[in-house]
């Protein structure tokens, strides 16, 4: 391996291809380059000393083993996904990821930049259909059923499986239309003139949903005399919140967080860093993080992916954080590289 | 080296040039104030100041005398200005030369100069040749060999104190004229010459005070593009104004003619079947023209006028939004999204005589062979769509992807999405496209020309009664509308007929002059008031968008 950054193809195919028998037949690692021979502790102490030259981009000489992303949950899985490989154009994003997601908990998907995780996560529910040139291959379940399928209701998905972005992305509207938007796009909630006239007007059904929403992303004191301004008014921490009420009014059961608080000062992040350890007790969050720190206080369970759109390890939040079984991770989660 | 751009970090007491370069400033903003006034017969050349009505107290001096006094101090001004800084009289922080764009600038004045007075002095003679590269040179020289302060100034301030000569000697007096020797009749008089070398000498010594202003180098340079810019957009302003006035003075008389204001004194006008007599009556606006009015109006002209661009609108701001939303949302970028760009392009840049055409082979035959309203509409409304499309298109592509991926994120379709954020958030970019492109289909002549009109004066009774022309009949169409079906007229169109062909001289107009001018003030009138109702709706938009 060279100290230049990690580009070539040639580099990633040299180290692809023995993964690939790895995952397939772990018996044979034996028969690999001679400093794999070895067994685990005597590889980091061999390695440990040209690790600093390697680690600095994150692409040390390391094989991914099986076990180190095994995990095991009591408690059905709420997402399980097999071989997931994307493409964007000729560009490999994901590389044959393999996970289960457990029911109501936080699960932190953390790594460098580029490494695949917010591709991962747009995987979850298909938000990647929405990038041209991307090819998704694999399979991810959600509840037992294939999503990546033909018949496939992408409405229903996305209703189940809700996001929130990286940063705060209220539509230019009021308060409360922003959170009572979703639900009257479904049609569960008739605001509109006909439904006026008609004397079904939904409105107070519409007022409870906006409160519950907003209550339940700690938002409604803040705005609950100001329903009729618009979003855009609000504080980037607001506006972040009002983003997830908006996520909560269709009812969703899982939240795919990307980088939620990455643009928010360090009050507004501790505010939806509290909102994301109390939405885990009714839904299953999934949330990538550039800040360790904060994986390691909200998340039950950490997935790392390294550089090349690996997942390199997964497990028990304490137990990847205290005592990560890759050499790559350490490094990472010691701050060496990243 | 770092000594040498240097500059002392409190600058001392510079008072008194400061207000000498003050006062040059605003001497050359006023000489270019006249001079533009004077471009528009405000100010007449040869007009005598003083006796009291004058703006100075200067008895028995022409204007032309005037502005060379005030262009010869101005110049001495700027090139003692300059001097003062070189000889260290004034603290100043000059750059070592004037820069190359005002060295060439400086080379050419001098140069166009020198060949003028040169083939003036020796006349046939290719004597200007060689004298305006004298010139020319000793102007290149004297900026790019001289330090800023001397550079800059002397040439500036010594183009203001030749043409100030010129015009205090008499050599360019008001009843000077320059004939071209064309073929052609062809001659610069001293209505145009003075202004504008007034204005050019103004812009140019008025720079370099600027400079002298500001202490020359980087905050007098500074100091002289802002004067520049400030000059120019006051200038773009005052002339929009001096537009406007123009037409409202010589059309105001007219329009006023025979209006009255006394209760019961207008036209009755029943809204829902209460009739009410209006209390203002203007008989240029209300009236049509027939042999008994006292005073003719254009009562049919204006309803034309308004009824052609809201046939327009309605016909093309659906289909143009229509378009570039598909073309936007759903259509795959490539070939067919560029070539219907390069059309829309194409056709937004396509003379407005060729629309007209089309409308005349194409739709009048289609809508009973005579011209109507209708196809009138039709015909600016295809003239509007490549504008409606294009603008609305930038719009929506400038909806940020954020609100559309959230969308999709909540599971609402597409469809739902463009609907209800993707094409809200862009409306204030359509109604800009909107009223960029009904400013230019009210003012045009040529289409509706060959499309729409027929008599130039239509009596008022026989004004386009669209809304009540509707009538449903048992067959099909089970629609009819006459009014839409039968030729009428619209104000720029009788406009040029007033004036081009003489229509109505001597048709019951009383005055013709002032019936065009009021015209065309009511036509100026009429598109600065669609211009209103799109700014207001622009706006009403953008305060929906956006916070408070």
């Amino acid at each position: 391996m060279s100290e230049t950054t990690p580009t070539s193809e040639t580099d990633r195919t040299t180290t692809e291809e023995p993964d690939r028998e790895t995952t397939e037949e772990p018996n044979q690692t034996t028969t690999e380059e001679p400093n794999q021979t070895t067994t685990a502790e005597s590889t980091e102490a061999d390695d440990s000393t040209n690790a600093t030259t390697h680690t600095t981009t994150g692409e040390a000489d390391e094989r991914v083993r099986e076990e180190w992303r095994e995990y095991e949950f009591a408690g059905k899985p709420k997402f399980a996904v097999e071989d997931l490989d994307v493409h964007y154009g000729d560009d490999h994003a994901l590389q044959g990821v393999s996970i289960e997601i457990p029911e109501n908990s936080v699960t932190a998907l953390i790594g460098p930049s580029g490494c695949g995780k917010s591709t991962f996560l747009r995987c979850l529910n298909r938000m990647n259909d929405r990038i041209k040139g991307a090819r998704v291959d694999g399979s991810v379940r959600i509840d037992g059923r294939e999503i990546y399928q033909d018949g496939v209701n992408l409405v229903e998905l996305r209703k189940r499986v809700g996001m929130v972005f990286q940063s705060p992305n209220p539509f230019p509207k009021s308060i409360r239309e922003n959170v009572a938007y979703g639900p009257a796009k479904h049609g569960d909630i008739e605001t509109g003139l006909l439904a006026r006239l008609l004397g079904r007007s939904d409105e107070a059904a519409r007022d409870r949903l906006v409160e519950e929403c907003l209550r339940d992303a700690a938002l409604w004191e803040e705005v609950n005399d100001r329903l009729e301004d618009n979003a855009l008014g609000l504080s980037g921490g607001q506006q972040q919140r009002l983003c997830i009420a908006r996520c909560l009014s269709v009812d969703p059961e899982v939240i795919l967080m990307d980088e939620p608080a990455s643009a928010l000062d360090p009050i507004a992040t501790a505010r939806i860093e509290d909102l994301i350890e109390q939405l885990s007790e009714e839904y299953t969050v999934v949330i990538v993080t550039h800040n360790m720190q904060q994986a390691a206080r909200i998340s039950d369970q950490t997935a790392v992916f390294l550089t090349g759109g690996e997942l390199v390890e997964y497990g028990d939040t304490d137990q990847v954080f205290e005592d990560p079984r890759s050499e790559r991770v350490e490094d990472y989660i010691t701050g060496k590289f990243g | 080296m770092a000594g040498a751009t240097r500059t002392p970090l409190i600058r001392e007491d510079a008072s008194r040039p400061e207000a000498v370069a003050g006062l040059a400033i605003a001497v050359a903003v006023a000489l270019i104030a006249v001079g533009i006034a004077s471009l528009f017969g405000l100010v007449g050349i040869d007009a005598t100041l003083g006796g009291g009505s004058g703006m100075t107290a200067i008895g028995g001096v022409t204007t032309v005398t005037a502005l060379g006094g005030l262009l010869v101090a101005l110049g001495a001004a700027v090139i003692g200005l300059g001097v003062g800084s070189a000889l260290g009289y004034v603290e100043t922080e000059p750059s070592p030369n004037a820069g190359l764009v005002a060295t060439v600038a400086f080379a050419g004045v001098w140069f166009v100069l020198g060949g003028l007075a040169a083939s003036v002095a020796f006349d046939g003679v290719l004597a200007w040749l060689p004298a305006g590269a004298a010139t020319g040179g000793a102007a290149f020289v004297t900026a790019a060999a001289t330090r800023e302060d001397v550079g800059s100034t002397l040439p500036a301030g010594a183009v203001a104190v030749v043409i100030g000569g010129t015009f205090l000697t008499g050599t360019i007096g008001p009843s000077w004229v320059w004939d071209l020797g064309f073929e052609q009749q062809a001659s610069l008089t001293a209505t145009f010459v003075v202004p504008a070398a007034t204005i050019g000498c103004g812009l140019l010594a008025g720079w370099a005070a600027a400079k002298a202003y500001g202490g020359f180098g980087a905050r007098g340079r500074r100091m002289g593009a802002y004067l520049l810019i400030y000059v120019n957009a006051s200038a773009i302003i005052g002339v929009l104004f001096l537009l406007i006035a123009f037409t409202a003075v010589r059309g105001i008389p007219g329009l006023l003619t025979g209006a009255t204001v006394a209760p019961g004194a207008g036209p009755t006008v029943s809204v829902l079947g209460v009739s009410v007599a209006l209390p203002v009556s203007v008989p240029f606006v209300m009236n049509g023209v027939s042999l008994l009015n006292d005073f003719q109006g254009v009562l049919p002209a204006i309803v034309g006028t308004v009824w052609l661009v809201v046939g327009a609108v309605v016909f093309a701001v659906p289909l143009g939004v229509g378009a570039a939303v598909f073309l936007t949302e759903y259509a795959e970028r490539g070939r067919l999204t560029q070539a219907v760009e390069i059309a829309t392009n194409g056709l937004w840049s396509t003379p407005s005589i060729v629309f007209g055409l089309f409308g005349f082979t194409f739709l009048v035959p289609r809508f009973g062979g005579t011209k109507s309203l209708l196809s009138g509409m039709l015909t600016l409304g295809f003239m509007l769509l490549p504008l409606v499309l294009i603008t609305s298109r930038e719009a929506l592509l400038a909806v940020p992807d954020e609100y559309r991926d959230a969308s999709a994120a909540l599971g609402v379709s597409k469809w739902h999405t463009i609907r209800s954020v993707v094409v809200p958030a862009a409306l204030p970019g359509v109604v800009t496209g909107v009223i960029l492109g009904v400013g230019r289909i009210a003012g045009e002549t040529a289409p509706i020309l060959l499309t729409m009109t027929g008599g130039t004066f239509v009596s008022g009774d026989r004004a386009a009664d669209v809304i009540g022309g509707f009538a449903f009949t048992a067959q099909p169409p089970f629609v009819t509308n006459p009014e839409l079906l039968r030729a009428t007229t619209a104000l720029p169109f009788q406009l040029y007929a007033l004036i081009t062909a003489g229509v109505g001289l001597g048709d019951n107009v009383s005055n013709p002059t002032e019936f065009q001018w009021a015209t065309a003030f009511v036509l100026l009138l009429v598109v600065l008031s669609f211009y209103a109702v799109g700014i207001g709706a622009r706006y009403y938009f953008r305060r929906r968008l956006r916070h408070e």
